[in-house]
This record gives structure tokens, sequence and C-alpha cells, in this order.
């Protein structure tokens, strides 16, 4: 009989482990560098947007310059910073790379996503082909999958537009009806897609197969002030970024709140109006600072 | 049957009645007779209250005890509970189950807001009667409804011909019936003059509010102040379907494109600019912000800036609301004084490039501090950064004082000038 209560405690305990790994006491964010300048040495001005890859490159949309940057990540140093500026592209918002190195860009005044070659020239402009019924596109946040096609957050037609890669459409989802405004999308490994409504701060889920979305937490305003974006690291924890309240909110994949990380601030380590953030797949988080206009880049330890 | 039900009924109330006195009186264990007189030798002046024509039916039984407690209570005025649930001890179905709005002053408890718990000379012990007890708080109402030319009836007849005082099972705004069911018991919608005067749109299926204020207005038929120009002109169709289509209120396109045909400059600037105010070019476009009928509030808000604003910006309104220092812009509700609505060039939407020049719009530093900013003023802490009013003060607010990001003006100072911190 002890011998069996034994089994049981050790087993339990073993459980625990996992599920403890992760609480708010367990995670320890560790600030590695903050980026300042180009490879001229000029400042970033008011970044908006940073995406990474896991080829150690990461592209800042350095938004007050009107300009991408593109640098390199390795060994805990940050290397380049070249210009890539175009008169196709005006005002860089949200940056993503693919899996071949393409860099897709938000152009905020443009108002429409924009498509580099690895080596940063311009390739096209995203036109969805194909879709069901004729309506301007406003893309307010994209995402790339695995499978490199593109999600984007239309909000003039309250959906979320799913094309291949080459711009086919090849489905939508609506959004939540009540919604207050979803800012920003997501796009798990697993494929699931996840969309932020930053007035509610509430985060909604939908798999590939779904028709809608449904709720994923309920309304988290008691933590959060205006959530803004959103990434999902490898594990499916999905960290998002409060603009007013200057702090980063994790959440467990069931939707529960893990807890508030770093905080408002000038000094490094802190955050004033993050806008963008990316997370790599050896947890490394790049952070968009944009009041700091710097790029912050930290280990999450678990 | 009937009458067997009715006299069981009379019975069990009579007999539980009873009990509770009895149980009352040898709760305290008055002398016989004793009961409100007793309270009465001291309250003297409760006398002349007990000579008004509505007395509360516990004061008339003399049950003072049915309230108060006459020995010793932890609330005030010797209450039996706190004063937000004694009456509810009684009046117990205020709050219809499924209720789809509630009077706030019975949400917080707070009866004695407009009803004299004692005696009153009005109806129902209210305090005052008719409209002047409700325009007692809602004074807006009190300013506005004397003063507008052209006036609703039932408004005169008094509040509670379209609203319940406590809550409504049937509507917002404690309103006895939905709109428009509520309007059509009054206005025959198959009279002609109702059909034409509505361009033949089938509005009975509408929200009359959308256009006609029903507390009065300066405007014939009583439109909200502010009418939108193809709603003034009677040119319905300028947006909308065809009355007589099958879908007459769907709109000929949707978002920011529908505004375009009479806005396209509005619009075109909006989209010159580099940051744009999202909501414009959402699903609801314009809509997010403006009515497109008819408005209390100029530009046709939907309601008054700060409310609006608040509607997304929640979190910086209460941020203002939180702080030690208020700034009054904000308090006032003039969020445009600072922000571009619909889009910037400059960060946050501010209607100048430089924070300086935005706040220079009001302040003048130069009296009010010698510390250098400006655009060649380099942050310390930052090389990217410029010494500006955001440098040390959060303009919604802080928990501190003069809105500071830190606690004392001390901590403030020391973030820069380190030699000075301890």
């Amino acid at each position: 009989m002890r011998a069996y209560i034994m089994k049981v405690v050790f087993a339990m305990i073993i459980l625990s482990v996992p599920l403890n790994s992760f609480g708010d006491e367990a995670v320890k964010w560790n600030h590695i560098t903050s980026v300042y300048t180009d490879s001229k040495g000029n400042g970033i001005n008011r970044p908006e947007g940073v995406a990474c890859s896991d080829k150690s490159i990461f592209i800042v949309a350095d938004t007050g310059n009107s300009r991408l940057l593109r640098y390199t990540y390795q060994e805990l140093a940050v290397t380049g910073g070249e210009e890539i500026k175009m008169p196709e592209m005006t005002y860089p918002l949200r940056v993503q790379i693919n899996s071949s190195g393409e860099i897709f860009v938000l152009d905020g005044k443009l108002l429409q996503i924009v498509r580099l070659n690895p080596d940063g020239t311009f390739k096209s402009y995203i036109e969805p082909e194909g879709l069901p019924s004729p309506a301007p596109v406003i893309p307010r946040s994209f995402r790339i999958d695995s499978k490199e096609n593109i999600y984007i957050l239309d909000i003039f037609s309250d959906r979320i537009l799913i094309l291949d890669q080459t711009g086919k459409y090849l489905k939508d989802i609506a959004l939540p009806k009540d919604n207050g405004f979803i800012s920003d999308l997501a796009i798990s490994n697993t494929g699931n897609i996840f969309i932020l409504d930053s007035v509610k701060a509430i985060v909604y889920s939908a798999s590939q197969e779904s028709k809608e979305f449904s709720p994923l937490t309920t309304e988290l305003k008691e933590y959060m002030n205006f959530p803004v974006n959103m990434a999902v690291d490898a594990q499916g924890f999905i960290f998002l970024a409060d603009q007013s309240g200057g702090y980063i909110t994790i959440l467990g994949q069931d939707g529960s709140f893990r807890g508030h990380y770093l905080s408002f601030g000038w000094k490094e380590g802190r955050l004033r109006y993050p806008s963008q953030l990316c997370i790599n797949e050896k947890q490394e988080v790049f952070i968009a600072d944009r009041e700091n206009s710097r790029i912050q880049i930290f280990t999450v330890l678990k | 049957m009937k009458l067997r039900y009715k006299m069981l009924l009379f019975f069990v109330v009579s007999t539980l009645s009873i009990v509770t006195l009895a149980y009352s009186q040898d709760k305290f264990k008055l002398k016989p007779g004793a009961r409100g007189k007793i309270c009465l030798n001291c309250n003297v002046s409760f006398q002349d209250k007990l000579k008004s024509p509505f007395i509360h039916t516990p004061v008339k039984a003399g049950e003072c005890s049915g309230c108060h407690n006459p020995h010793s209570s932890s609330h005030e005025k010797f209450l039996a509970a706190d004063k937000s649930k004694v009456c509810y001890k009684c009046h117990k179905s205020m709050i219809p189950e499924k209720a789809s709005s509630v009077h706030k002053v019975i949400v917080d408890g707070n009866c004695i807001l407009c009803h004299d718990p004692h005696a009153s000379d009005n109806k129902f012990n209210l305090l005052k009667s008719g409209n002047e007890l409700c325009f007692g708080c809602h004074k807006e109402m009190a300013e506005s409804v004397p003063k507008v030319k052209f006036k609703h009836n039932p408004v005169e007849k008094g509040c509670l011909t379209c609203h319940n005082p406590h809550a409504s099972a049937e509507a917002g705004s404690l309103l006895k019936d939905s709109v428009p069911s509520l309007c059509i018991k009054c206005h025959k919608t198959d009279k002609p003059s109702f059909v034409t005067g509505h361009m033949n749109y089938p509005v009975e299926k509408g929200r009359c509010t959308t256009c006609h204020n029903p507390h009065g207005s300066d405007r014939g038929v009583i439109l909200y102040d502010n009418v939108h120009r193809p709603v003034a002109n009677k040119m319905c169709n300028q947006c909308h379907n065809e009355p007589n289509s099958q879908n007459p209120f769907a709109t000929k396109k949707t978002g920011y494109e529908i505004c375009m045909g009479c806005h396209s400059n509005t619009i075109n600037e909006i989209r010159s600019k580099n940051r744009m105010h999202w909501p414009v070019m959402s699903k609801r476009g314009c809509l997010s912000c403006h009515s497109p009928h008819a408005s209390k509030q100029n530009s046709l808000l939907k309601s008054p800036m700060i409310e609006l604003c608040g509607t997304c910006h929640g979190d910086t309104i209460q941020r203002q609301q939180r702080s030690q220092t208020k700034h009054p812009p904000i308090q006032e509700g003039n969020c445009t004084i600072c922000h571009l609505p619909h889009s910037s060039d400059n960060s946050f939407l501010l209607n100048q490039p430089l924070v300086v020049e935005v706040c220079g719009t009001c302040h003048d530093w130069q009296r009010h501090s010698t510390h250098p900013i400006g655009e060649k003023v380099i942050d310390p802490r930052n090389s990217n950064l410029r010494l500006q009013c955001l440098s040390c003060h959060r303009s919604h607010g802080t928990e501190n004082k003069q809105f500071i990001y830190f606690a004392t003006t001390s901590e403030m100072c020391t973030q820069c000038h380190l030699q000075f911190s301890r």
C-alpha cells in the first residue's frame, strides 16, 4: 500500500513539473541588447514593426524614416543594419519574413502589402485574386504561415482573408460580429489562427477548418490596457504587446492569463508603446519599442 | 374557485403579517400598545411628518422597528440593514429578472434619492412631483426641455409616460417598450402625412431615435439639432436603396465608400496622411464615430467626444480620471485639441509634428520652465529621442501630481541628472 501511495505521489510530482514550468514565477525575461542605429550610425525613428527568421535575420520597419533595416543576430550580437528604401514603400508598419526569405511589409499609407525579394528589392504588391465578391481590401495586419499562405486582417470586410503564396483566394473567415476592434492576428505552428480584439481585450481562435472564430479568452480588460499586437511561440503560448500599458502579457494555450512582463519606461528592458513583437525558435523575442525608437531583444527563460 | 383562492391568499398574508408583527413586538419586548408611540415621545418633530397625505405603510402602522433597530445598529440612522438593502426587505421585486435596463439609483440602493421613507406630499412618497423630481439629477434635461422650440407632448405630460422609474424588462433607457413599438402607440404610421414625411420608407420598422430627439428640439418634427444634409433634403435614396425595394434600408455601398460620394475631399485627405485612425477604414467606416442621420452633437458625432473616444480608448480616459492633476482638454472632452480624429502624419495622430508645438498651443513652456526642450535637445537616456514635454509628463495623467511619471520630482530629474541621484 505504501509503495502504491509513493508511486502516485511520484507521478503527481512529475506531472506537475511541466504545468508549473510556465507559471508566473517560472518565466524570466533576460534583456540581451537594444538596437538604436542603422549600419551608418543613423538613429532609428519610431519603429512600428519587427520580423525575425530562424536564419538569424531580423528586419525592422523604421517607420519614422520610411525604410526597412536588415540586421543579423548571432551569438548574442547584432550586426548589419542595411537600409532598404524604395518609392513603392512609403510608410512601413508591420513586417514579416517567409520561409524563402521574402520580406512582406504592410504600408500604412498605401494600405497595401508590399512583397520584396530576399535581397530587399521590390517584387510586387499583394493583390488578392479570385475574391468571392469585389470589395476593397484594407489590411490592418497580416501573417505568413509555414506553407507561405498569406493571412490578411481585412477590416473593410471584417474578415481574415487567406491567400496562397501567389495571392490567389483560398478562403475567408468572418470576424466575430460583436467585436470591439480587431487589431492583429497570429498563426500557431499547428495552424490555429488567433485574432486580437484591442478594445475588449479578447483573443479569439479558429482552426484551419473553422468557418468562424470562437473566444479563447473572456474580456481581459482587468489585466490589459490596449493590446495591439500578438505572437505565438513554438509551444503555443500567446504573447500580447500592450501599447499604452507598456508591457507584454503572456497567455497559455488555453487562453489563461499567465502574467505581465516588462514595464513602461525608458531604461533598457522597459517599453513605451510596443507595436510589434516576433519570437523565433530559440525563444528570442524581438520588440519594436516605438516611442523609445529602438528594437529590444530578450530571451525568455522558462 | 377564484374566490376561494383569493380567500386562501388573504388568510395566508394576514397570518404572516400578524406573526411578523408579533415577532417584531416580541423581539424588542415592547410594552403593550407602545410600538411607534414610544419613538414619538422623543422624536417630537416627527408628529408633523405624520400629517402628510402620503405615509409609508410601516410608519402608518407604527412599525418603526420594521426599518430601524431601537437599540443599536451598524448602519446610519439606526437602520436595521444597510441603506442600500433595507428597502428590499419588503420591496423585493423592483428589478425584473431579465431587466434590459435598470435605473442607477436602484442599483446603488439609493431609493431615498426619490422617495421619502416616512411620508410625503406626493404619491408613492416621492420627494417631488412630476418631472421636477427627475430633473433634480437629469440637469441637462432640466435645462433643455423647457427651452426647446419644438416640444414632444409626452415629455410635457411627464417622464413616466415613456420611462419606467425603476427598471425595464422591455428596453434600454428604462423605456416602457422598445423603439419603435413605443412610438407607434401614439404615432399612426399609416397616416398619409406620416408616409410621405418619411419618403415612403417603412420607418415603422426602423429606430425613430436615430433622427428624432424624443425630448424635443429646435428643429421641426423634433429632428436632432444637427441634421445630415441628405436627411434634411429628404434624399434618403442618396445612400439607401429605393423605398419599394426588397431591402430598402440597405445602403448602396459600405464603409467609407458610401460617404465618398459627397465627402471625397475628406476621404482623399485622410488617405493622403501616413497614419490612419483605423476605424475610418473599417466595415463601419465613418459610422464608427458619426451618426448618418442626425445628432445632438456637432459634426454629427454619435455622442459627446469624451464618451465616443472612450468607447475604444477607455483605458486612456480612465487614466485621466485617476490622475491627481487633471488635464482640462481631456476633462472637457476636447480630444481634437491635440489629436486629429481621421489621420495624421504624426505619432499619436497629433495635429502638429512636434509635441512642443502641440502643448505650446495652450502652454507657454518658457514661462513654465527654463529646462531646455525641443528638437535640438537630445534626451540623455536615449540619443534617438529629443527632450520634449512628454519626456517628463504623461499628457493623459499619472498617479502623480502634474502628471509626471515618477512619485517625486527628484526621482524624475535624476533619471537624466544621474550625478544628483542618491
